[in-house]
């Protein structure tokens, strides 16, 4: 339908505050755009980045959320490939298919997304929301913490008519985003010996993926010992607390594995623990990948380290090539091939959302589910 | 001459004293091989810029007196016990990094760094004082003494007085981009630093089929020989007041596909990292330093950049070399063109001079006739 739909979102009026459920206007979709009814959304930290760290302070008010899956609701002009009803998860990284990025088989960041502009919020001429008259801004294009979202079609992904929203939606970030470090940008080997840094839900997937690589030796790394049980249901066969060692990490990780790991892979998004990470792999071909994310700092290494044979890399998204990436990743999940509902620690409504928020923030989660609109 | 078997054999030398001091011909004593050792009459060497590491740039080294030189050719004089590869007669090239063959890093495909790292070394004294061996090597003698795992046997038509800076600087340079780059076909590439490991390092990316080839240097004198070696824009970062990568991102539509840093700064390391294009933009590392860190911010990487780096080009060293003289004696390969000066071992000095000052490529020193 070509209305404007009045619906609940939780808004983010200014940097350092709880959200606030307000009812929202969400235009109807434009030219090449889909109106999507969010079911169910993970909360990542990348919302909690821009909600409190981010240096962007201009980014507000905006509707957080990037981890979600919905149901197609309607669809504007030029959208052919999708119809109401079809379940749906947003990207925020586009897949538009003819950009040069889209046709190198090597990356995945399509430039013709949002994201261009800027990487965090769509500016106000792009975004289809309005609460209280003001314009509200989509962030990272997606906004899954709406009852209604708009997002371009070149950034929303098909999916498995039966996948059970409350799920897959986790596959709209954290998940992808680890377990793509693994298996595309590291290219975790069969038999290879890897160290990931930091149990969140994107580490402990990137653990998922090495093991699903081949990895004969997954060692986690997490200052809180509490993480280590979760890692070892996904593969991690070793258990490294930084705060407990007497020596750096890197060279503790060195000693344990004659010389330093095949594959390092940082999940924290914090520059020291980068170092440490790009640090741990062996000289000669070990290869570290930055996961984790942050625009604060630089990261700093001694470039001996180059010399002697590591290679350092990072990736977006887990390297998926979006579009393309997350139906499959849906499917293996429907084939048991990969694990989702490990990662769910708790779940609540939408109207809840600050108190996953907090969850968040002290480490005692590793994915909420926000229900949004139940199926 | 030296007579094969002799204790305390006399030749000429040039003998690091001390940092900053000039060099001195010497007579020195040469110690017949041991085991695994070979003998070598090094024919002649080209002076690389990492023999004047310790004379030169950096302070506090404790291993003088020395006799630097690392990147000659010569011919075997005589073996030791248990050598089986190499005879008499044998022209050779010694390598800076070994190849046991062996090892966990000989047997990955993917590494060239032999961990047997065997240094003869106290196989040379003068004036009652034993000589370090730079690099385990010493080629500014007219004989030195090397490792059978640090040796090169190389083609026997091939002539010394050229192929002998096959033994450093063009491998690493020509390498870094064939092997470790792995520059494709039709790919932009910029080569930062135009000594002799960029200029290699230009001639492998023409090689390795790039379309463009971008050099960047703040001395506008070296961009005539990077043209002959195959580079096609020339950059000098002195003409732009915005951050070179900036000037190099415009240039090319978003960033190099390969960057390549010949320099061994830190800041140009970052420079050229930053020069690449996202999503698959790669960097190499092929200048050295002990000191200084990289750094760059986060998002370069998870924006899909890699950052690597190598030695002696990724080449596996023994094996190697041979087949760089082969390339070059088929002619697919250019050395003669880093010549820039020819000068006999008495004036090695001026050969220093002409390299800090950075008013030669190569200077090859003629160290010994060959009969």
């Amino acid at each position: 339908s070509a209305t404007v739909i009045k619906c609940r979102a939780a808004v983010a009026w200014e940097p350092n505050k709880p959200l606030v459920m307000e009812e929202i206007e969400v235009a109807p979709p434009g030219a090449h755009e889909i109106r999507i009814k969010v079911v169910a959304t993970g909360l990542c930290h990348t919302d909690l980045y821009h909600l409190f760290e981010s240096k962007k302070k201009e980014g507000f008010p905006a509707v957080l959320g990037h981890e979600g899956a919905g149901i197609v609701e309607s669809v504007g002009p030029g959208v052919t490939k999708f119809k109401p009803g079809d379940k749906v998860i947003p990207l925020f990284i586009s897949q538009c298919g003819e950009c040069k990025f889209c046709r190198n088989p090597k990356t995945n960041l399509c430039e013709k997304g949002w994201s261009n502009e800027r990487y965090d919020v769509m500016s106000d001429d792009m975004s289809s929301f309005t609460c209280k008259g003001k314009t509200i801004l989509q962030f990272m294009g997606t906004s899954t913490f709406s009852e209604y979202t708009v997002v371009n079609e070149i950034a929303v992904a098909k999916i498995h008519d039966s996948a059970p929203l409350d799920k897959v939606c986790l596959l709209g970030c954290g998940i992808s985003t680890g377990y793509g470090a693994a298996v595309n940008t590291a290219k975790v080997e069969p038999g290879s010996t890897c160290a990931v840094f930091g149990l969140g839900a994107v580490g402990l997937a990137a653990v998922m993926g090495c093991k699903a690589a081949g990895a004969s030796r997954i060692i986690a790394v997490d200052i809180n010992s509490d993480k280590f049980e979760k890692a070892k249901v996904f593969g991690a066969t070793d258990f490294v607390n930084p705060t407990e060692l007497s020596k750096p990490v890197s060279q503790v990780l060195a000693e344990m594995t004659n010389g330093g790991v095949d594959f390092a892979l940082e999940c924290v998004g914090n520059v020291g623990v980068m170092r440490s990470a790009l640090e741990s792999c062996t000289k000669g071909w070990g290869v570290s990948v930055l996961v984790g994310w942050t625009d604060m700092y630089d990261f700093s290494a001694r470039p001996i380290q180059l010399i002697t044979g590591r290679t350092w890399k990072g990736s977006l998204f887990g390297g998926f090539k979006s579009k393309d990436g997350v139906p499959k990743l849906v499917d293996e999940y429907m084939a048991q091939k990969l694990k989702l509902d490990d990662f769910i620690t708790h779940t609540m409504p939408l109207h809840q959302i600050n108190d996953a928020i907090e969850l968040m923030k002290h480490g005692k989660c590793i994915r909420t589910i926000l229900n949004v609109c139940p199926e | 001459t030296l007579t094969c078997g002799c204790i305390g054999d006399k030749c000429r030398a040039a003998v690091a004293w001390g940092h900053k001091q000039p060099l001195v011909v010497e007579e020195i004593e040469v110690f017949p091989p041991r085991d695994h050792e070979i003998r070598i009459k090094v024919v002649a060497t080209g002076m690389c810029h990492s023999d004047l590491y310790f004379l030169v740039d950096c302070e506090g080294w404790s291993g003088f007196p020395a006799v630097l030189g690392h990147e000659g050719a010569g011919i075997v004089e005589s073996v030791g016990p248990h050598v089986t590869k190499f005879r008499p007669g044998d022209k050779v090239i010694p390598v800076p990094i070994t190849q046991c063959g062996e090892c966990r890093f000989c047997l990955n495909p993917e590494s060239n760094l032999c961990v047997k790292v065997e240094v003869p070394g106290l196989s040379h004294t003068c004036k009652g004082q034993t000589l370090v061996q730079f690099a385990g090597i010493s080629t500014f003698s007219e004989y030195t003494v090397v490792s059978e795992v640090a040796l090169a046997k190389i083609n026997d038509s091939a002539p010394l007085e050229t192929v002998c800076l096959l033994g450093c600087g063009i491998p690493t340079g020509y390498g870094a981009a064939i092997n470790i780059a792995k520059v494709k076909p039709g790919s932009t590439c910029a080569v930062f630093g135009l000594g002799a490991v960029g200029l290699a390092a230009v001639m492998g990316c023409k090689a390795a089929g790039a379309t463009r080839i971008i050099v960047i240097d703040t001395n506008k004198d070296k961009f005539e020989k990077a043209k002959v070696f195959g580079a096609t824009d020339f950059v000098n970062p002195k003409d732009h007041a915005r951050p070179i990568q900036e000037v190099l991102v415009e240039m090319t539509n978003g960033g190099v596909d390969f960057s390549l840093e010949c320099v061994g700064n830190v800041d140009v390391m970052r420079s050229a990292f930053e020069s690449c294009v996202k999503g698959w933009g790669v960097s190499v590392v092929v200048g050295y330093t002990e000191s200084g860190e990289v750094s760059t911010l986060p998002m370069q990487l998870l924006a899909g950049r890699t950052w690597k780096g190598c030695f002696f080009g990724g080449y596996k060293s023994v094996e190697s070399v041979p087949k760089l003289v082969d390339e070059y004696m088929a002619k697919k390969l250019k050395v003669d063109e880093f010549v820039s000066h020819r000068l006999p071992l008495d004036r090695i000095n001026e050969a220093v001079d002409l390299l800090v000052q950075g008013k030669s490529i190569r200077t090859v020193l003629e160290i010994s006739q060959v009969q």
